[in-house]
């Protein structure tokens, strides 16, 4: 009989400025948390994942991020290891776990995001390699670069980007968690500091210290847990390396490859996505999802979420916990952890009717990296 | 511009032909012997064929801007702002980032056709552009 990976147990930390606490508190205490809320303890775990954000790196010296956790946390896991794919590394590592339990080369892998770049000043402030020395810095500068190019194709507003920042703090008001809670206007957004334009301050996601975990284990062991295992309908990534000589890097993501993979293998359509949790570094690359997702044509985003579309209420619910830009930046983790309260029922205030499927993507580095995760209740 | 303040280029064993070009008022791409394909950054085989056959060439210095950005904000005391950062599109192929300069950032476009001009960085000679002229002028 084959096994199949479900999700059950998430956990995390609050989301924001957290004073006199290492990323390894953080981590911790996530990790405790969802073994909690899947009933299960230190001694079930025999596989560990990791995505250490941006500001601690991979590596302390020659120690890989999951060595030193795994040491904290007490484990001699089966199966471990971290993941380094920038904002598609949270995402990844649910695929790679639910891909290693699946295997038989673990039965409850634990997967761990956590940062605390707050307490790391200047972690954020990198430069790109030698376009530093044209003035090229940071991740706000590459993504306004896709900006520029859909308002030139496509005709594509202000408003329309701030759509997606609005409706993402009228998420966030109705998430207890959220890291930004105050709903903003569109007159806010407009008057909103132009960074690198076309980008202003509030298409750009949060900085945070956090740390958020996720437990997968098999269909069979989630029966006698406390928590309804959230299956993994489908899943996928796609990654686009050449970069600038890549012809469509900045007009298309590869979540044009990684979508149709994850849905197909799920056998669903976009149409049967209840809830899309789409990673939101920046409003653009919310936009550029719905295009390569599916849910709306090739240059037509801005026109598609106008009137709140993707906001409470909207026919497309998109990051129904504020995501990046209001709940706080947890990689893709937290939006996992979204998609797994949705699907449960158990998002309070905020809960959708009728959630059954749920997209989740991670998107990161240079506009490089995609995963694609499809859950199910 | 106190350009000494500015992060420099760091040349590597694969980039460091590309700079030297650059001190000369050359810009140069890498070639590749097996298929032609012409490409940057510089790099230890063909991106296309995967052939170790590669030599240098100098280009045109002719592309247009393919996307560019304005930061509005000052990140760094040596490129204050306004200032245009661009992905120019060579009139042979490959992009690189860059600055577009010799206009104001609201006179820049996608798809404007720009000509290289070297400016003095430190000990380096930066890639830039300016708008082309029609009749000769920067070139
Ligand atoms: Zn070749």
């Amino acid at each position: 009989m084959s096994r199949r990976a479900v999700i059950v147990g998430v956990g995390h930390t609050d989301f924001g400025k957290l004073e006199g606490r290492t990323a390894w508190h953080l981590e911790t205490e996530a990790a405790a948390a969802a073994l909690s809320d899947a009933g299960l303890g230190p001694s079930d775990v025999d596989g560990l994942i990791t995505d250490p954000g941006p500001a601690q790196g991979i590596l302390d010296g020659i120690t890989p991020h999951f060595l030193r956790l795994g040491a904290q946390l007490g484990l001699d896991p089966d199966y471990a290891g971290s993941e380094l794919l920038g904002g598609a590394g949270s995402v990844a590592i649910v695929e790679r776990a639910a891909l290693a339990v699946e295997a038989g080369l673990c039965d409850v892998c634990l997967c761990v995001y956590g940062d605390s770049p707050l307490s790391t000043p200047g972690s954020f402030q990198y430069g790109r390699g030698d376009e530093a020395a044209f003035g090229f810095f940071g991740a706000v500068g590459l993504h306004a670069l896709a900006a520029q190019r859909h308002v030139h194709r496509y005709g594509t507003t202000a408003e329309h980007l701030g759509e997606v920042a609005v409706a993402a703090r009228a998420h966030a008001s109705r998430t207890p968690h959220a890291q930004k809670r105050q709903p903003i206007s569109m007159d806010d957004y407009l008057a909103s500091e132009l960074l690198v334009e076309p980008l202003r301050r509030l298409d750009c996601c949060l900085v945070s210290d956090g740390a958020a975990a996720v437990l997968v284990t098999t269909e069979e062991r989630a029966r006698d847990l406390a928590q309804p295992g959230i299956r993994m309908l489908g899943h996928a990534q796609a990654h686009s390396l050449s970069t600038y000589a890549s012809p469509g890097h900045f007009d298309a993501l590869p979540a044009a490859r990684s979508g149709p993979k994850a849905l197909g293998r799920a056998g669903l359509t976009p149409a049967d996505v209840d809830v899309a949790l789409l990673y939101d570094c920046f409003t653009i690359v919310v936009l550029l999802q719905l295009e390569d997702y599916g849910f709306c044509k090739k240059g037509e985003s801005g026109p598609f979420v106008e009137g709140g579309r993707i906001g409470p209420g909207g026919s497309l619910p998109v990051n129904p916990s504020g995501g990046l830009l209001a709940e706080g930046y947890g990689s893709g983790m937290l939006h996992v952890i979204e998609a797994v309260r949705q699907l449960r029922g158990e998002a309070g205030e905020r809960q959708l009717p009728d959630a059954e499927v749920a997209l989740v993507s991670g998107h990161g580095l240079g506009m490089n990296t995609h995963a694609t995760l499809v859950l199910g209740s | 511009m106190s350009e000494a303040q500015l992060p420099l280029p760091q040349p590597d064993a694969l980039t460091e032909s590309f700079w030297q070009a650059c001190r000369r008022g050359i810009l140069e791409v890498q070639s590749c012997s097996a298929c032609g394909h012409d490409f940057l950054p510089p790099g230890p085989c063909c991106p296309r064929c995967w052939s170790t056959g590669l030599s240098a060439r100098a280009v045109s210095g002719r592309g247009r801007v393919f996307s560019f950005v304005v930061y509005r904000r000052t990140y760094h005391p040596g490129m204050p702002a306004p200032y245009v950062v661009a992905l120019i599109e060579l009139d042979e192929g490959p992009r690189l980032i860059s600055n577009v300069v010799g206009c104001a950032p609201e006179e820049v476009a996608i798809d404007m056709p720009v000509q290289v001009r070297f400016e003095a960085a430190g000990e380096f000679s930066l890639p830039r552009f300016a708008p082309a002229a029609v009749d000769g002028g920067d070139a």
